[in-house]
This record gives structure tokens, C-alpha cells and sequence, in this order.
């Protein structure tokens, strides 16, 4: 089509749509109405699927984990790993590792006054933990350990509750040496901390990891070795390279340590393209009755026009166009009204009221919306693409042939 | 009102196909409401059922107290002939009534040992409270209450390298503190899918229990199981009206055993909800345009209908009527079709590619069940048609202001 | 793992059981508050105890309030870190023994005829029911090194000098708790040991109710442990035979000797 019709066309497509503004502005309304939902529903759901395996990865799950072999099987002071040298310390210092610790994670028993319980005791470097682990910053009440050598012992806050503790008092760890002894020692509280879930709280003692080392007599040997990297969808590479430089170690990316999440994630993918396809279905209804009853009431004018000359295909593209601009028109409101949304809540939707359970199972109430590129073109491309489609119809039925009678109607 | 029904029923039938499209939008709106909130309900009902089946039971007796600080010393006296009493009620025919009792001992083989929950179940009753006994992946299930067996979780019996046939010692505390000792082979190892039970739990005889525990006849649970959770009421009544008095027994729902599955549950609708908000809303405005043209194109006719001394305020109810009818039918369509399909998926279950996967994780099985019900059903639509009466709200509002001798003047 | 949590203070048990009286009434010591001073004293009284060996014959009650029970218990010790613990009575609890070698701990059960090491996680357990934990028998004289002492105070009572005696945990020392203050009388024999949270508050209390001579000691023969806030559970201990001095070989403390008893 010369771009002189295609002017023409649009230009007419554009004036007709004005002239009915309200009609006009309604649809753009539904369109961007569809659009938002679509695209900001997205944002939410994978910002909370985001959210939730951030924090199962910041509860000490890290990207990638390096144990004894029989260690996952068997979390005990018997399997462990000596500290790294050489090649694994080499890699571990080289992208794209950001962070990394070595742990000591053993079963234990702390007790206070009045109370014990059954613990994890985790021995850290907590300078180390900054970016890996959550607790880095999740102390509210005194404060972190300083070092691997601090003497001191950090622990969640429902813990302290249930054992009646507090910051400044004496608890007693217990656990089981390297010997298969007694290995027990009296431990400052410094520091409180808060975490999801509950069992974070509750399961979980820090210590200074060469404390840790000491009472169970193991040396420079840890549990394990936790890793972060920038990008927790790429892998492959690093564990690749660690594998190498740890032979005879379990290396396991978090995928492989919490398949839960993964599946979780692909299911989460499948409900959103449906998602995407059920809201423009529904907006296509509207669409499609709209421009039938444009069409409609145009029958006269369109009439006129394969009167005087012009081409049926040209008052099919037409509406087209028509179509078209509305979609444009809708899908640029819409996604500027989702990206708005999304910008204007970057600091969480506090869902708190509505779910109190949440927080009991790790999910936080907290929801951050988190635009994914994807997310957007496909929204966009399935609605641009279906609308035309849609319209097709009654783009049709604008350019079939208009007998006489109907020009003369009213 | 006679005149405005049949006149507001014409009207709709003026533009069939226009009219032919709206409903098509309601009935399908209402059609993936009807599935969507019988799958949600049903996979809620699937959960609760699934995570209780496993062990937990609908419903226990326990001695007050007993679920807070579970001491071995708060025990339920003649567990076994109280359950006897309430299994030959009618109320209880098939509800699945099994005594338990626990203890916290040290299992051990060889070199390491572990903390672990015994438990004394009745092998006969045991399979209707609880799914274990079916779940046994080598080995079998007790055969007699007293035998001296043992049953134990598969992650316990690989960290304790552990094989059908095998010697169990067991070391604990028993009722009056003394020493609870016993060593009993394992006939059969069972896999729950959850992790804490596969990992912690032994399994004894019931009488075998006892004895080793020193419990006498008393026993810890009373649990109940009935086909469904909507007998729960009516058993909780039966067995509170049964207890025993000065025992200090209380009957507890899986509410209160299984605390956050609830809430949990409670969030997921509460979430479920934001969509569906969200999409009906999309839909009542992409069919507002409909309302408002079929009102616009109408003005001479309602400027006539002023003229000759019809109150806008019937013209208004017309238009309302309008609106309601159209929604009706494409509610009738939605609903046709919505419980044919939900129907549909009751009989034959419903189930996507890796659902399996997913629940399996938690030892739930991957086909779902939409729950039938009024509410379920329902709720849906009525929603639906809320929205739709609102949107139609706006259009009916303009009448108000027509000026007949304006409006007869419109094309 | 949740433990039931019956007793949890490191009283030391060894003390009642181990009972060691020598009619040597040392020289009343100086009112000196000196922690030196205090700790020679607790350092002494723990001695006399334990003295270099014993045997001993005990009855253990166990009171709730609405149950109670008995064991008859036999007792060897050897120096400060070896005890050997076997129950007599009744019968169905005959057989069962406790090893204490240092800190760790094995039991002998004859049901179940194997000798298990008891776990770090199962040593806030009680001992046998009662109320005191497996923890206070295998702790017996951390009292002496893991503490700072200070004299409080003497008193005298019934023609004796009764010397009290505020201890407290070191730093990184296994205890939990706050304080703990003894009374201790001229002649050696513990009184009194409470034990103090962190906040101040007492916790529970072991009594000596009766003293007397026995194996040419004047010894506490009977003692009473009980908590505060549970005035109807309590457990008593008392002493009907005692010898000192004995001659008995360290290989009595052994796993083997636990199995098979050659007493």
C-alpha cells in the first residue's frame, strides 16, 4: 500500500476514533485495564516467587554448598571438610563469587536456667556472611558477633523467649566432639535476631566459627562451604570449576539442594502465560463488541465510501488501523499505569492483615513487585498480536458489500 | 413491573449479536470463576486431608494440657476401653478411632544413636487414622498388639544403617522416670514423604508400649479420622459428651494440632482473590462500553418515552433491568457450562504436568478434586453479577440528566 | 529434638552420693573473704566427700504430687572423676548402672543388655527420673575450677562455724547458671548449695536434713533436692551405709565392668 493511502487511512482511522470520545476513551480504558492487571499481576507474583527463594537461599542456603560427602545425608561433626587451600581458595576469590564463608554446622543442645532445646550450632566468620546469609543485619536487639574468635553466641529471638534468656545472659552449648565426646561451653548472648520462618528462629545458634572449632576439637575443619554469586540463574560454569577444584566434595548448587523451589518456579511460569491468555480473553470481548458497534453504525459511511471508489481492503485496514491505535494507545497506558504501580509500590504491599500464617511458613506478608522483561513482552506481544486477530472480524464485516438499501438507512 | 421486564428483555433481544457477545464475556468469566474456586477450595481440602491422613488425624483426645508440654506423665487412663466405648457408637461407624501413646527415647544400632518419638499404636486400627501403615516400603506393618516389633522411618533407618530384620534398641524414659529399655527387631520401614516423620518416628505395638514404658493401660491420643471433614462437628460433639469426667480429658481439632495450616490456607485465598478481582474488573469495564452505547443509541427513544410522562426514574430501572437480565443469562451459560466442567474434573480429577512432582514433595498426591458445594459454586457468579449491576450503574445515572426535548432531537 | 526438661542445673550429685566422712575437724580457717580462701574451702568439703574412694548404699525418693518412688542404689567412686552407680532396687529397675569417667557417661541397661554412651543431647535428661540431670553426676567438680568463689559470711549454729560461700560461673564456663551459694559447716559438710538464675532469682535448693557418722565420718546422710516453683516435686537421698577409703582399681570403671558386674 503506497504511504500515501497509508496516510490517508491512518488519518481517517485516527478522526474516527475521536469522534466518539467517551466510546473511545472507554475502550482505551478496558484495553490498559487488561494490559495493568496483566503486567502488574506478573510483577507481583514473581517478585514474591523472587522473594521466597531469596530468602530460602539467604537462610543459609547461599548458591552453592560444599560438603563432605556424606554430610547432606548425615549433618553430624564426623562428616567434614578441611578449610580451603589452593585451587578451591583461588576459585572461591574469583568471579563470579561474591561471597563466601566457611561454616561449621553441627546438631547440638543449648540451654539456659529453665529451659533447653535441640539446635543447629553454626560457627561463622560474620564478615564473611555479609551478602550470603541473613544473619548479616538481622539483629534487633544487641549485637553481631565481630569475628571468627568472638566467644560470644547469637541467637533468634522466639529462642530466647522459649528458653527465657536475654541479651547478656550466659547459655550453655552442647554438643558432640570430634572424639565422640561431651564438648560443652558457656556462651555470652549478644545479639537477638529475627528471621522467617518461625524454625529460622527457633533452630538456628551463631557462634564464632573458631570457637566452634575449638570446643569440638576439629581443628581448621568446617561443615561447609557456602557461596554467592551475581546471578543465581547461571551456575553451571562455577560449579563446573569448584567440582574441579574440590574433587571427592559434594558441590551442589541450590537447585540441586531445595528442588522445591525450581518446580515451584516453572509452575509459577506455566500460570502466568495463563494468566496473560485468560485476561486478554476477557478484554477481547469487549474489544471486538466495541468496534462491531462502530462498525455498525458506520454501515452509511462505509457505503458512501465503496460508492465513491474506495477498495473493500482498504476499509478493512482501516478498521484495522483503528484497531490498532486503540491497542497502541491501550497498551502504552497500560503499561506506564503498571510501571507506575510497580515503582510507586517498590516498597511492598503489607499483606500482613490478610495472612498471619504467612510469616509462620517462611512466606513473607511483604510482597515487592518485580517487573520482569519477559513478563512485559510477552503481554505486550500477545495482546497486540490477539487484538489484531480479534479484529479481523469486524474489520471483515466493515468491507464486505454494501448493498444500496443500506446507505439509505438510518 | 410486568411491563418493564418484558420491555427490558426485548430490548436485549434488539442487537442479538451485540448481545450474544456480552453474554459470551459473563459466561465466561463466570465459567473460570465456577473452575478456578472449586480447584482452589478443593486443593485446600486435599491439603488439610492429605497433611491429617499422614498421622495427624481430624481429631484427638488427649489429657489437658498433654499438647503444650508433652510429658509422658499426662497420659489418658484406660485408653484402650474408652476407645472400645466410642468405636460401637453409630455415630463413629465410619469414623476410623485408633488409642496411641509416645515416648521420647535414644535409638540406637552400632555407633550412633539418634533422639527419637516412639510411638504405641493398635495395629488393627492404626490404618484407618493414618496413611503409614499403607506407606511401608519394605517389610509389613505389626500383625499383633503386643508383638515385639518395631516399624521405623526410612531416613532414620538408612542414618542408623538399618535393614528389615535388623535389631532396634531402644533407650528411654519411662512413665515413672525409671528406665525404658528394649531391643526388638524391625519387621518394616516406612516412607511418609515428610521429612520430620520419616527421620523421627518408631513405631511399637501398643502393648509392646506400654509395657516398655511403663503406662499401664493409659495411653496419650485418642485419633479420629472420618471420610471427610465435614462429620468433624458432629464426632466432636459425640466424643466430648463421652468423656469421661474428672479425667481432664479435652478433645482437640486438627486446628489447634497443626497450628499455621490453617492461616496458611487463609493467605492462599486471600491471594487467590486479588486475581479474580482483577479479572472481573477487566471484563465489566470491557463490556461497559456495551451498557453505555446501548443507552446512547437510545436517546430519542428515551426522550419520547420522557415526552410522554414516563418518570426517569422507570427509564433508570429499565436500563438496570436491562443490565440484570443480561447478566442472568450469561450467569445461566457460565454456570451450565462452569459445573458441567467442574463436574467433569470431580469424577475424573483434575491434574497438570508436574503436579505430581510438586505435591509428591510433600506426600500429597498429584490429582485434585474441586470441591462441590453451594458456596463454592456460587460464589463466583455472585460476584460477578455485583460487579456487572455497578457497571451499569454509570450509564443509568446519565438518564437522569436527559432533557426529552433535547434528547428526542438526537439521531 | 525436644528434651524434656526435668532438671537442668550442674548440682552435683556425686556429692550426696559419694558421701566421705573423716572425723578430722580441720582448724577453723581465718575469716579471710579472700577468693583463695573460699575455694580451698569448697575445694575441701568437696574432698571430704569423695574423699579417695567409697562405697556407698543409698535410698533415692522421688516425690510428685500425686505419685512417689524408691530405688536402692549402690555407689563406688574413685578419686574426683570416677563413679560407678548400680540400682539394687526395686527389681524391676535391678541391673540398670551408670558409668562416669570425666564428663562422659554410659548406661547399662539389663533388658536390653548393651552399654550406650549417652549423647551430648540427652544430658539435660534426668538421671533415672529424678530430679537431678545426667549433667550433675557427670559435672561433679566443675564446682571447683569453673567457678570464682567469695566468703559471703560466717555464721554459727549449734556450737559449729557455718561458712557461706558465693560462687560463681567463669566467663565461658558450661553452666547456666547465675550463682550458685553454699553453706558450708566447720567440719566439712555441705549444708545447703542453692542455685541462682542470672536475674538473682533462686531456682532450687539442696538441703542436708540429717548428719551423722558413718564409716568413720560425720557425713550429710540425708539430702533433699528441690525446686522453688514446684514445692510437690522433690528428691531425697538418703545414705544408710558408707565406706571410705576403700581399696578398688580403676579398672573397676570400665564398659566391661559396667556389663558384667564383678562385685
Amino acid at each position: 500500500m503506497p504511504i500515501g493511502k497509508f496516510t490517508l487511512l491512518t488519518t481517517l482511522a485516527w478522526r474516527n476514533l475521536w469522534r466518539h470520545t467517551r466510546r473511545t476513551a472507554v475502550m482505551i480504558f478496558a484495553l490498559a485495564l487488561g494490559v495493568w492487571a496483566m503486567i502488574a499481576m506478573a510483577a507481583f507474583i514473581r517478585g514474591w516467587m523472587g522473594e521466597y527463594i531469596h530468602k530460602e537461599i539467604m537462610n543459609l542456603t547461599g548458591h552453592v554448598q560444599i560438603h563432605a560427602t556424606d554430610y547432606r545425608d548425615d549433618p553430624s561433626v564426623v562428616h567434614r571438610l578441611p578449610l580451603t587451600t589452593g585451587l578451591l581458595e583461588k576459585t572461591l576469590s574469583e568471579k563470579p563469587v561474591t561471597a563466601w564463608d566457611a561454616r561449621v554446622r553441627v546438631p547440638g543442645v543449648i540451654a539456659s536456667e529453665r529451659e533447653s532445646a535441640g539446635v543447629e550450632i553454626v560457627g561463622i566468620d560474620p564478615a564473611a556472611e555479609r551478602g550470603l546469609s541473613f544473619i548479616d543485619g538481622a539483629i534487633v536487639e544487641g549485637r553481631d558477633l565481630e569475628s571468627p574468635d568472638d566467644p560470644s553466641a547469637v541467637i533468634g529471638r522466639e529462642l530466647a523467649e522459649r528458653l527465657e534468656t536475654q541479651v547478656g545472659r550466659r547459655v550453655v552449648l552442647t554438643s558432640q566432639d570430634a572424639n565422640n565426646e561431651i564438648a560443652d561451653r558457656g556462651f555470652r548472648v549478644v545479639g537477638i535476631f529475627r528471621a522467617e520462618p518461625e524454625a529460622v528462629e527457633t533452630g538456628y545458634v551463631f557462634i564464632g566459627r573458631r570457637i566452634a572449632q575449638q570446643m569440638l576439637k576439629i581443628g581448621d575443619d568446617v561443615s561447609e562451604i557456602a557461596v554467592m554469586t551475581r546471578d543465581r540463574e547461571r551456575l553451571d560454569a562455577l560449579v563446573a570449576r569448584l567440582r574441579a577444584a574440590a574433587p571427592g566434595r559434594d558441590v551442589a548448587p541450590w537447585t540441586e539442594i531445595r528442588p522445591i523451589l525450581v518446580l515451584t518456579q516453572k509452575v509459577n511460569n506455566v500460570v502466568l502465560l495463563i494468566w496473560f491468555a485468560v485476561v486478554f480473553a476477557a478484554m477481547s470481548f469487549g474489544l471486538i463488541n466495541t468496534l462491531l458497534m462502530a462498525i455498525f453504525e458506520r454501515t452509511r459511511e462505509f457505503g458512501l465510501f465503496q460508492a465513491l471508489g474506495m477498495p473493500p481492503r482498504y476499509i478493512l485496514q482501516q478498521v484495522l488501523i483503528e484497531s490498532l491505535i486503540l491497542l497502541m494507545i491501550g497498551l502504552a497506558v497500560g503499561n506506564l499505569a503498571a510501571w507506575a504501580t510497580v515503582v510507586g509500590l517498590r516498597d511492598g504491599v503489607d499483606l500482613s492483615r490478610f495472612a498471619e500464617g504467612l510469616a509462620l511458613v517462611g512466606m513473607s506478608p511483604v510482597i515487592y513487585p518485580k517487573l520482569d522483561e519477559s513478563d512485559i513482552v510477552a503481554s505486550n506481544v500477545i495482546v497486540i498480536v490477539l487484538g489484531v486477530l480479534a479484529s479481523l472480524y469486524p474489520a471483515w464485516r466493515a468491507a464486505r458489500r454494501v448493498p444500496v438499501e443500506a446507505i439509505t438507512r438510518v | 413491573m410486568g411491563i418493564a421486564l418484558t420491555m427490558a428483555w426485548r430490548n436485549l433481544w434488539r442487537n442479538p449479536r451485540r448481545t450474544w457477545l456480552t453474554v459470551s464475556a459473563i459466561g465466561f468469566v463466570t465459567v473460570l470463576m465456577i473452575f478456578l474456586i472449586t480447584i482452589q477450595l478443593g486443593s485446600y481440602d486435599m491439603i488439610i486431608d492429605s497433611s491429617l491422613r499422614i498421622f495427624t488425624g481430624q481429631l484427638q483426645v488427649q489429657r489437658a494440657g498433654y499438647l503444650d508440654k508433652p510429658q509422658i506423665r499426662n497420659s489418658v487412663p484406660d485408653a484402650r476401653g474408652l476407645a472400645d466405648r466410642l468405636r460401637a457408637l453409630p455415630a463413629f461407624e465410619t469414623t476410623g478411632v485408633a488409642v496411641r501413646a509416645f515416648g521420647f527415647a535414644l535409638a540406637s544400632s552400632g555407633t550412633r544413636s539418634y533422639g527419637v518419638q516412639v510411638a504405641g499404636v493398635e495395629p488393627r486400627f492404626e490404618p484407618r487414622v493414618s496413611t503409614i501403615p499403607k506407606l511401608i516400603e519394605t517389610g509389613r506393618y505389626f500383625d499383633s498388639i503386643d508383638a515385639q516389633e518395631a516399624v521405623v522411618g526410612a531416613t532414620l533407618a538408612r542414618n542408623l544403617k538399618l535393614k528389615v530384620g535388623d535389631e532396634l534398641t531402644l533407650l528411654g524414659s519411662a512413665r515413672d522416670g525409671s528406665v525404658a529399655a528394649t531391643i526388638v527387631p524391625v519387621v518394616g520401614v516406612f516412607r511418609s514423604g515428610v521429612a520430620e516423620v520419616d527421620r523421627h518416628l518408631v513405631q511399637l505395638p501398643l502393648t509392646t508400649f506400654q509395657q516398655v514404658f511403663g503406662m499401664g493401660d493409659a495411653a496419650h491420643a485418642i485419633v479420629f479420622l472420618a471420610p471427610n471433614l465435614e462429620a468433624l462437628p458432629v464426632i466432636e460433639r459425640e466424643a466430648n459428651a463421652r468423656l469421661p469426667p474428672n479425667q481432664n480429658l479435652v478433645v482437640l481439632d486438627w486446628n489447634r494440632l497443626v497450628p499455621g495450616l490453617k492461616q496458611l490456607i487463609q493467605a492462599d485465598w486471600t491471594t487467590g482473590w486479588f486475581m479474580y478481582v482483577a479479572l472481573i474488573l477487566v471484563v465489566t469495564f470491557s463490556i461497559l462500553n456495551t451498557f453505555i452505547m446501548s443507552v446512547l443509541e437510545r436517546t430519542r427513544e428515551f426522550g419520547i418515552m420522557l415526552a410522554l410522562g414516563t418518570a426517569p426514574v422507570r427509564i433508570g430501572v429499565l436500563v438496570v433491568l436491562e443490565s440484570a437480565l443480561l447478566a442472568a443469562v450469561g450467569l445461566a451459560v457460565g454456570l451450565a457450562i462452569g459445573v458441567s466442567v467442574a463436574f467433569y474434573f470431580y469424577l475424573y480429577g483434575f491434574t497438570f504436568p508436574g503436579m505430581q512432582e510438586l505435591y509428591g514433595q510433600y506426600g500429597l498426591p498429584g490429582v485434585l478434586y474441586p470441591q462441590l458445594s453451594f458456596v463454592s459454586v456460587a460464589l463466583g457468579p455472585l460476584v460477578i453479577f455485583g460487579f456487572i449491576l455497578l457497571a451499569s450503574l454509570y450509564p443509568t445515572l446519565r438518564i437522569r440528566r436527559l432533557n426529552a426535548v433535547e434528547a428526542m432531537h438526537a439521531i | 529434638m525436644k528434651s524434656s526438661v526435668s532438671s537442668y542445673s550442674p548440682i552435683r550429685f556425686a556429692k550426696l552420693l559419694l558421701v566421705a566422712a573423716l572425723a578430722i575437724a580441720l582448724p577453723a580457717q581465718a575469716q579471710d573473704a579472700g577468693s583463695q580462701e573460699a575455694r580451698a574451702l569448697i575445694k575441701a568439703a568437696i574432698d571430704y566427700w569423695r574423699d579417695t574412694s567409697s562405697y556407698s548404699v543409698a535410698e533415692m525418693t522421688i516425690h510428685r504430687p500425686d505419685w512417689e518412688r524408691q530405688m536402692t542404689i549402690r555407689v563406688w567412686t574413685r578419686g574426683a572423676k570416677q563413679s560407678l552407680v548400680r540400682v539394687v532396687a526395686p527389681p524391676k529397675d535391678v541391673g540398670n548402672a551408670t558409668l562416669l569417667v570425666g564428663n562422659e557417661m554410659w548406661t547399662f541397661n539389663p533388658k536390653i543388655n548393651r552399654v550406650l554412651k549417652i549423647p551430648s543431647s540427652m544430658m539435660n535428661q534426668s538421671w533415672m527420673g529424678s530430679d537431678f540431670s545426667n549433667n550433675d553426676l557427670a559435672k561433679a567438680d566443675d564446682l571447683i575450677d569453673q567457678y570464682t568463689h567469695r566468703l559471703l559470711r560466717t555464721e554459727t549454729s549449734n556450737g559449729h562455724k557455718l561458712y557461706v560461700i558465693e560462687s560463681r560461673p567463669k566467663e565461658f564456663a558450661p553452666v547456666v547458671w547465675g550463682r550458685e551459694v553454699e553453706t558450708v559447716r566447720d567440719d566439712y559438710v555441705l549444708l545447703e548449695h542453692a542455685f541462682y538464675d542470672q536475674a538473682g532469682e533462686l531456682i532450687k535448693k539442696l538441703t542436708t536434713q540429717d548428719i551423722r557418722l558413718m564409716g568413720g565420718k560425720t557425713i550429710a546422710t540425708k539430702q533433699r533436692m528441690q525446686r522453688v516453683d514446684k514445692p510437690g516435686e522433690w528428691t531425697e537421698v538418703t545414705t544408710n551405709e558408707a565406706r571410705f577409703g576403700i581399696d578398688i582399681a580403676s579398672s573397676f570403671f570400665t564398659q566391661s565392668n559396667l556389663r558384667n558386674p564383678r562385685e
